[in-house]
């Protein structure tokens, strides 16, 4: 970091990333209303498909007696595991001085809070009777491990908020003192309130890095907690493909490689729809694309060990359970997961052509998608294959098939996460402001400036 | 897949009856000829009645209706000709030994037993001696009530005579029964004297609802038909014990059965993470505090 030393220079790079960095939040066009347009009809409409099953019971789905976790529960580990990418990125990343990672921090949290946000939506909407979820909270036994993962995801929730919000009361400062007509009054208010009535002086500063410190070392164990605890609501069973030892581990591993997919679509899409070219730099695309690999390189090896060792043994109900995945019904979803989303990312990402900010964003698409495939082919498959014979029940029994309304209820989850993600980006700057002003040697002293005009 | 492979124990099934139809019960010359050594009279007939009615008649039905269970192959009834062919040797020797799906009962009924199911199934030998003869089944009505302070069921069972005048049913077995949500639980038996009154004491340790009230069934045994007379929630039984964890609305189980080490781990983790939200909070409340600086 190199000091800026002219107090004219100084203003003048801090003026242009401060209207580069919020024009996020003051660009007003078609295309932002035609987009929340598209994002609430879509939620809608998957939220009308939930009160349908609020109205009719569980019934209309496709879960009967034997697959009774579905669509919800895959989804539900789906979101957990995007989520972690919040520790990953905003805490260890920070906390190891990797100064590449400082502008994708924000992104990163972001996707954090909707993601695990949705989580918990996801459950509520996979319960029969969503009335009585005060009961978890009320008679909850502290044996149940669905009772550690409602504690964990809030707790997990209550710090990734606190951690976008904290490096954010300066940045709200900055706004409060250097915009005004462009925006509407409830945004200038809401930053005036959310301000704190920051000064920039150094108790302030100094309360902010140690809040900070506290919170990325405190959500270490606890995002490490949340999805190990989601494997535990699997590997706690005795089913074969779900009685796992490294089924924690395994889950934290492959959860990175989802966020970190997610973090790189989103960091994409601001740097095209923003124009955040010199922010999203390629060289923050091609650092992503190296993790991305570290990431899928663990994973593969988790992959390996935890298909490896039961194929060797060939347990008789693992037996059943690991053909039907192998060569079976969903052999072409299994390897279409470990190949096309695991392998030959790896492989791709390895050359550095396809580690710019384009291949690299597709490629993260296609990890993305198969990360949600991945956790379909955890949840369902074991559930079809239970140790005693599936019999004297009707047909439609004996396989899972998501109805309509199903996919009516993961779509929601999926827009309303972006719903959160574009009110985050339109309410918020994408880039924490202050951190990268001084990252790039600009004095403290200047940010809390009225400016001149 | 499931329904493809549901197939093969019919098809295996169906093999396996096609080879036992295929095939003539032969029986060896010596056990064909040996004789019955227990005497054809009506105590033996009827003795093998109720052996019949307990191991038999699931399968072969009632003597001369001719409904056997539908199993391949048909079950044979023990009054038609085909049994009939059978010495009498012949038939201890299938009821000892068994074929295909005819179980063998040589370890369940004794051979003295055995030979008294001769005895029953020569009851219906066409042109033999008939020893026992079912008669009509007797019409009657009964009466009961229940003293719930002596716990005693006071019965009154009369029978249709001549000119429709009821007389007393004397000497006649009366079952005692308790309502169960999937049937009749027996619960004693008692016999009417001269003037067809009988009594029955429930037995204090009999079980009924959670608040000990007892559904009691009053009936006749299969020789008399009569209308059973049902006392409902009489105050005789024993209170039904309700298990803790279903009293207390409890998700599950109940807290009582957690470990101590989990308790601890849980409140110690959430507790913990808890108190140092609580301390990130106080400490944006100072960042509020020190702009007033």
């Amino acid at each position: 970091m190199n000091k800026i030393e002219s107090p004219e220079e100084s203003r003048k790079l801090l003026d242009k990333i401060v209207f580069d960095l919020t024009r996020s939040i003051v660009k007003k066009d078609e295309l932002t209303r035609f987009w929340f347009f598209f994002l609430i009809i879509f939620a809608g409409v998957g939220l009308w498909g939930w009160i349908i099953q609020f109205h009719h019971g569980l019934g209309v789905t496709g879960m009967r007696d034997y697959v009774s976790w579905g669509l919800y529960i895959a989804n539900f580990v789906f979101f957990v595991a995007v989520s972690l990418v919040g520790l990953l990125i905003s805490s260890v990343l920070q906390l190891l001085k990797i100064s590449w990672a400082k502008p994708v921090s924000r992104a990163a949290e972001q996707i954090a809070i909707a993601a695990v946000a949705l989580a918990g939506i996801i459950i509520v909407m996979d319960m029969g009777r969503p009335d009585r979820l005060l009961n978890v909270f009320l008679h909850g036994r502290f044996a149940s491990p669905i009772v550690w993962d409602l504690t964990v995801v809030s707790t997990y929730l209550a710090i990734s908020v606190l951690l976008f919000y904290i490096p954010l009361i300066p940045d709200l400062a900055i706004m409060r003192d250097r915009m005004g007509s462009e925006l509407p009054k409830w945004k200038m208010q809401l930053y005036t309130v959310l301000a704190l009535g920051w000064k920039g002086n150094d108790r302030q500063y100094k309360t902010v890095y140690h809040a900070l410190r506290i919170l990325m070392i405190l959500i270490i164990p606890v995002g490490l907690s949340i999805h190990t605890v989601t494997s535990w609501l699997f590997a706690a069973t005795l089913r074969p493909g779900w009685d796992s030892t490294i089924f924690g581990p395994y889950f934290v591993v492959g959860a990175f490689v989802a966020g970190t997919a997610a973090v790189i679509i989103l960091m994409y899409v601001y740097r095209i729809r923003y124009g955040l070219h010199e922010y999203f730099e390629d060289l923050h695309f091609d650092k992503m694309g190296r993790l991305l690999v570290l990431m899928s390189l663990v994973y593969l090896y988790f992959n390996i060990n935890e298909f490896m060792v039961p194929v060797y043994k060939m347990k008789q109900a693992e037996g059943v359970h690991l053909s039907e995945l192998f060569s079976g019904g969903y052999a072409f979803l299994f390897w279409f997961v470990q190949i096309v989303g695991l392998v030959l990312p790896i492989l791709l990402i390895r050359l550095k052509f396809f580690r710019k900010p384009l291949p690299l964003t597709l490629i993260a698409v296609v990890v993305l998608l198969s990360a949600w495939f991945k956790r379909y082919l955890i949840v369902i498959p074991t559930l079809e294959h239970p140790f005693l014979p599936v019999q004297n029940v009707p047909e439609h029994f004996h396989h899972y098939e998501p109805t309509s309304i199903e996919v009516m209820i993961m779509l929601f989850s999926f827009f309303a996460s972006i719903l959160i993600i574009s009110v985050l980006a339109k309410l918020f700057p994408v880039i924490t402001i202050w951190e990268y002003a001084e990252e790039k040697g600009i004095d403290k002293k200047y940010f809390t400036e009225k400016p001149k005009n | 897949m499931n329904r493809k492979w549901s197939y093969i124990p019919v098809v295996l099934l169906m093999s396996c009856a096609h080879l036992v139809l295929g095939q003539d019960w032969v029986i060896p010359e010596a056990e064909s000829a040996v004789s019955n050594p227990s005497p054809y009279t009506l105590d033996n007939v009827k003795a093998g009645k109720d052996l019949y009615t307990v191991n038999c008649k699931s399968c072969h039905g009632d003597p001369g209706k001719n409904n056997p269970l539908g199993l391949i192959p048909i079950p044979v009834d023990v009054a038609s000709d085909k049994m009939h062919l059978n010495s009498e040797g012949a038939l201890f020797y299938k009821i000892t030994n068994g074929k295909g799906i005819m179980p063998p009962f040589e370890g369940s009924i004794s051979e003295d037993d055995r030979w008294k199911l001769v005895n029953f199934i020569q009851n219906f030998k066409p042109g033999g001696e008939v020893l026992l003869v079912d008669a009509p089944a007797v019409k009657a009505k009964l009466l009961a009530s229940v003293n719930e302070q002596n716990s005693t069921v006071e019965i009154l069972a009369e029978t249709e005579g001549e000119n429709s005048a009821f007389t007393s049913l004397v000497n006649a077995p009366v079952i005692i029964s308790s309502k169960k949500a999937f049937g009749n639980i027996e619960i004693g038996r008692t016999t009417t004297n001269e003037n067809g009154r009988a009594e029955y004491v429930i037995p204090a340790d009999a079980i009924g609802d959670e608040e000990g009230y007892l559904n009691i069934v009053v009936s006749l045994n299969d020789d008399y038909e009569a209308k059973e007379v049902y006392l409902e929630k009489a105050r005789v039984g024993k209170m039904k014990e309700v298990p803790k964890l279903i009293k207390s609305e409890v998700l599950w189980s109940t807290n009582d059965n957690v470990s101590l080490w989990l308790l601890l781990s849980y409140i110690m983790f959430a507790g913990g993470a808890w108190a140092v939200i609580g301390y990130v909070i106080y400490q944006v409340i100072k960042i509020r505090k020190y702009s007033k600086l």
